[in-house]
């Protein structure tokens, strides 16, 4: 008699996990962000030093979907940031869109990371660009 | 299959990622498991009671899973162990939690919903709800009562200059028993002890660190809401992310009335394990 809440919270919980969850991933044209905070610099602009902190938390956070080089895993159909599409947009359009993320489209919010480690992703970001090899430890 | 048990523990470690845990054990923030990940963790709380009464330790696993980024999942099993009274399981647990809003406001929203089959024996105090005291019954007693109760939360959250404000409100719903709804309340801050990361790999460092403090306790429920009777806690709360793979926290909880238990004593670890589904699915045979 106890086993049925059981069984049921089991099959409840590992019916959707077997289903997966992402979409094929495709460029967002709705996700942008608002004029004011996309014209907010870099505070860590200057400290290049930074960078390393940046590529630590890019391992931790973000190479799951985007991968180690950031082109993007097509099996998680995650944003290649090495394209132009991305590398083009200012430092202050990526930091809104690593706060905030977008859901509809599987990219989670990252509020929880202290405010200068966002902004230290970005460094670390912008030595992604094609044909440049990224920063090493 | 007993055997295919702890193989499977270990390729889900193997690939574990950073937790990036909220250091809080009964409050809830905003932020929801990441989609396709699988966190893994165990819990304790101890409970330290007056003279008279028998100290007990009563731990509860959790796994908590992201179907996606708006939606949080989670089972718990719990049991307990008193002294000279034995241990005893005392039963599951299956939340939800939902984001409603895509995007991240100065106060952000989260619904919490919750079915309990729980024994009367429970001790892990996930929350505190109504009129919830001092363990008075023995474990012979209580764990033979099964209680079927329904929990919904309203989870309102903060980020501000790298602190985390947290606040819930509860109300709980007995289905096994003519006791009203019970209410509680718990409210959370925390920061990082550091608020940039270093470039190297390191254990030790300040900014692996998240220190905070919980307020949590009862209100009392429908035929008599208010303070009257209920107990409340105060609790520093402190978690350390040992490695890339891992998470430890501990909370010492002092009860602040009469029907508080006088010391809680709270412990976790916690694992992330990334592409979650994929992995379980190959496990049993299901297309990479």
């Amino acid at each position: 008699m106890r086993s049925r809440p059981l069984t049921a919270a089991g099959l409840l919980l590992l019916a959707p996990m077997l289903c997966g969850q992402n979409t094929a991933y495709q460029p967002d044209p709705a996700w942008h962000a608002p004029l004011e905070a996309a014209a907010r610099p870099n505070p860590l602009a200057h400290r290049q030093a930074a960078m390393a902190g940046g590529r630590k938390l890019f391992q931790r956070n973000c190479v799951e979907c985007h991968g180690e080089d950031g082109s993007g895993l097509v099996r998680k159909h995650a944003a290649d940031l090495q394209l132009p599409i991305v590398q083009e947009q200012t430092d202050g359009a990526l930091f809104w869109k690593i706060t905030n993320g977008n859901p509809d489209r599987g990219m989670p919010s990252f509020s929880r990371l202290p405010e200068a480690e966002r902004w230290q992703i970005i460094l670390y970001l912008r030595s992604l660009k094609a044909g440049r090899a990224p920063v090493p430890n | 299959m007993p055997r295919a048990v702890p193989l499977l523990w270990l390729a889900l470690a193997a690939t574990a990622l950073p937790a990036q845990e909220s250091p809080y054990f009964v409050t809830y923030d905003h932020h929801l498991e990441e989609p396709g990940n699988l966190e893994i963790s165990t819990f304790s709380t101890t409970g330290i009671p007056r003279s008279g009464q028998n100290l007990f330790f009563a731990p509860y696993g959790e796994f908590e899973y992201g179907l996606t980024a708006r939606w949080t999942t989670e089972l718990y099993l719990e049991g307990q162990a008193t002294s000279g009274e034995g241990g005893l399981f005392t039963g599951v647990r299956f939340e939800n939690r939902f984001r409603p809003l895509k995007r991240e406001y100065p106060v952000n929203p989260v619904l919490y919903l919750e079915y309990e089959h729980t024994s009367e024996g429970s001790r892990i105090l996930k929350e505190v709800v109504g009129n919830d005291g001092d363990v008075v019954d023995s474990n012979s007693l209580a764990g033979g009562v099964w209680n079927n109760e329904l929990e919904a939360k309203l989870i309102l959250s903060s980020n501000r200059h790298d602190w985390n404000l947290a606040g819930n409100f509860i109300a709980e719903k007995n289905f096994s028993a003519h006791e009203g709804v019970e209410f509680g309340y718990a409210l959370g801050a925390s920061r990082p002890l550091a608020t940039m990361a270093s470039g190297g790999d390191c254990v030790w460092c300040r900014e692996n660190f998240v220190a905070g403090i919980e307020l949590y306790g009862g209100l009392g429920t429908t035929y008599g809401f208010g303070l009257h009777d209920t107990s409340h806690y105060i609790a520093p709360v402190v978690s350390w992310q040992v490695g890339n793979s891992s998470t430890l926290s501990f909370s010492p909880a002092i009860g602040l009335t009469r029907q508080s238990t006088p010391l809680l004593l709270r412990l976790g670890y916690s694992y992330e394990v990334r592409d979650a589904a994929r992995k379980i699915a190959r496990w049993f045979g299901g297309r990479p």
